[in-house]
């Protein structure tokens, strides 16, 4: 089975009562590209990972992880 | 009326831009019916002078948009943020899929030619059509998916 970056964007979106174009703006991206991370159609760079668990005040390694 | 902040225009500009690009490439295609139908016949008429003077204009104002940021009339923080990186990828996608299909028209056209001779000018025709044709519905694809919620 391929490996992909699974992540808890979406939760931890909520927890916060984040709108994903509230977290896009926080980050410097559109509404689409949290989307479609959010939903692992993208794999983000290494620095928008950051920016994203910044923004959501957790580490890179509790924003995102490998599965499979 | 309320005034719509930075990344909401930039969303609603990106959103428009995955509906418009299959569409544009759909007609882009559909106007070059005639000229395949014809093609290996070499010599063409003032109309169709007239005809490829406008596939080339809109050829050349298709492959601006795809390649650029597009949106060159709003304002940079505007087009800056449509360009963000998952457009960045959604474009390289759709540029390496042109790729192939301008590769595989090209030998078509080396193929067709054995039969058919052709014009310098239909080969790069069929080559830009098809390249940039598939680039632009495989961007607007893209685009459109990445706008779909889960």
């Amino acid at each position: 089975m391929p490996e992909r970056l699974a992540n808890r964007l979406k939760d931890r979106r909520g927890e916060l009562g984040l709108t994903q174009a509230e977290l896009a703006e926080k980050v410097g991206v559109t509404r689409k590209t949290v989307n479609t991370v959010e939903n692992g159609i993208f794999t983000p760079s290494a620095t928008l990972a950051i920016k994203l668990a910044r923004a959501l005040d957790l580490s890179v390694e509790q924003l995102f992880w490998i599965e499979g | 009326m309320t005034e719509r902040s930075v990344s909401e225009r930039a969303d609603f500009l990106s959103r428009r831009r995955a509906r418009t690009l299959p569409a544009l490439a759909i007609i882009y295609f559909a106007q070059q019916a005639t000229f395949l139908s014809a093609l290996g016949n070499g010599s063409h008429r003032d109309v169709d002078h007239f005809k490829i003077g406008a596939w080339v204009v809109l050829s050349a104002v298709l492959l601006l948009a795809l390649v650029t940021k597009g949106f060159w009339f709003q304002p940079k923080e505007i087009r800056d943020l449509i360009d963000d990186e998952s457009t960045r990828a959604n474009r390289l996608e759709a540029m390496r899929l042109g790729f192939l299909f301008a590769c595989g028209a090209a030998l078509a056209a080396y193929f067709i030619d054995e039969f058919q001779p052709l014009t310098v000018g239909e080969a790069a025709h069929l080559v830009l059509t098809f390249g940039l044709g598939a680039a632009l519905i495989r961007f607007g694809m893209l685009e459109r998916r990445a706008h779909r919620d889960a």
